[in-house]
């Protein structure tokens, strides 16, 4: 017992070697949290927005589906109300921008009853196909815009626009 | 297109494209009786017109909205605005309002007049389907005009 007597030289020694070990471990853990922080976001569903459409209902035929998010415009914070023409290909939802590449009206669905199996655009005669594709001869020049969606809860949720991937 | 200068910019170069040119026409009724159906009138004549610009931006510009006193004199009040539309390259002018006093004047076409629906005390999404139906009976008007004079 009396042979592993600890020294003061010894206790003062292993005591500062503690207490400096937490000082350092306490400055560098948030360091290290901050570091690390964006690999730890979760980017997975933050920016969808949940639509009050099911998706079991949604079909080959497109329908429209609205979606509500709040917009920030300088000061002023408003609700802003867009829409989507949501259809399936084959179990695949696909939602496009009822935004018109011409000018930017909104698209019908079967707007023009001479062209039922098309998106028209009233303004100037724009129409595309289901997929969105721009017809030739008619004013826009690209075809619409896609949005990401996806299913949430049985619920169609639509995320960010994004260039047309279907054609 | 919005009166604003970006939509602006985009108007100058398209101006063969967007040729209808849509003025809100509201009356200011500042009495104590009147203020309140007077500031809802205001605000459903302006969802309306935000909601048909959405509709057919490409094609229409929306002016902001023209107010008035009461005791306005519409007749001069319509004889310049027309005047200073004709100067521009509008082939289309359309004038909503909801004061039924523009029915009875001669100077100006194409005035839609619309009963005010007091949309300010129903909840959002009973506002939005009564303002889409509105939307719907104004669109045809629109294409009408369009197709009839193109």
């Amino acid at each position: 017992m009396s042979n592993n007597r600890v020294s003061r030289r010894q206790f003062l020694g292993y005591t500062l070697t503690g207490v400096g070990g937490f000082m350092a471990a306490g400055m560098l853990m948030p360091m290290v949290r901050f570091a690390v922080d964006p690999i730890l976001q979760q980017h997975d569903g933050g920016d969808f927005v949940l639509t009050d459409q099911a998706v079991a209902d949604i079909t080959e035929e497109p329908v429209r589906v609205d979606f509500t998010f709040e917009q920030v415009d300088a000061w002023y914070t408003s609700e802003v109300t867009n829409s989507a023409w949501v259809y399936k290909e084959g179990d695949k939802l696909i939602a496009l921008s009822p935004v018109c590449k011409h000018l930017g009206c909104t698209v019908n669905w079967a707007g023009s009853p001479d062209y039922p199996t098309q998106f028209f655009c009233p303004c100037h005669a724009g129409r595309y196909e289901k997929n969105g594709q721009n017809i030739a001869g008619t004013p826009p020049l690209g075809p619409l815009d896609e949005y990401q969606v996806k299913e949430q809860d049985g619920f169609v949720a639509i995320g960010a626009v994004r260039e047309n991937t279907l054609v | 297109m919005h009166f604003n200068s970006k939509d602006i910019d985009l108007y100058a170069g398209q101006k063969e494209y967007v040729d209808t040119a849509v003025v809100p026409l509201i009356e200011l009724d500042l009495t104590d009786a009147g203020m309140k159906a007077s500031a809802g009138a205001s605000e459903y004549l302006q969802s309306l017109t935000v909601i048909l610009e959405k509709q057919f931006k490409g094609r229409i510009l929306l002016l902001p909205p023209i107010s008035y006193a009461r005791a306005a004199d519409r007749s001069q009040l319509g004889q310049q605005l027309k005047e200073e539309l004709s100067e521009t390259a509008f082939k289309h002018v359309f004038y909503l309002t909801t004061d039924p006093k523009w029915r009875s004047i001669e100077e100006l076409e194409n005035v839609l007049w619309l009963p005010a629906i007091p949309t300010g005390d129903m909840d959002q999404s009973f506002k939005k389907s009564v303002m889409e139906d509105q939307l719907r009976q104004v669109l045809p008007l629109f294409t009408k005009e369009w197709t009839h004079h193109s």
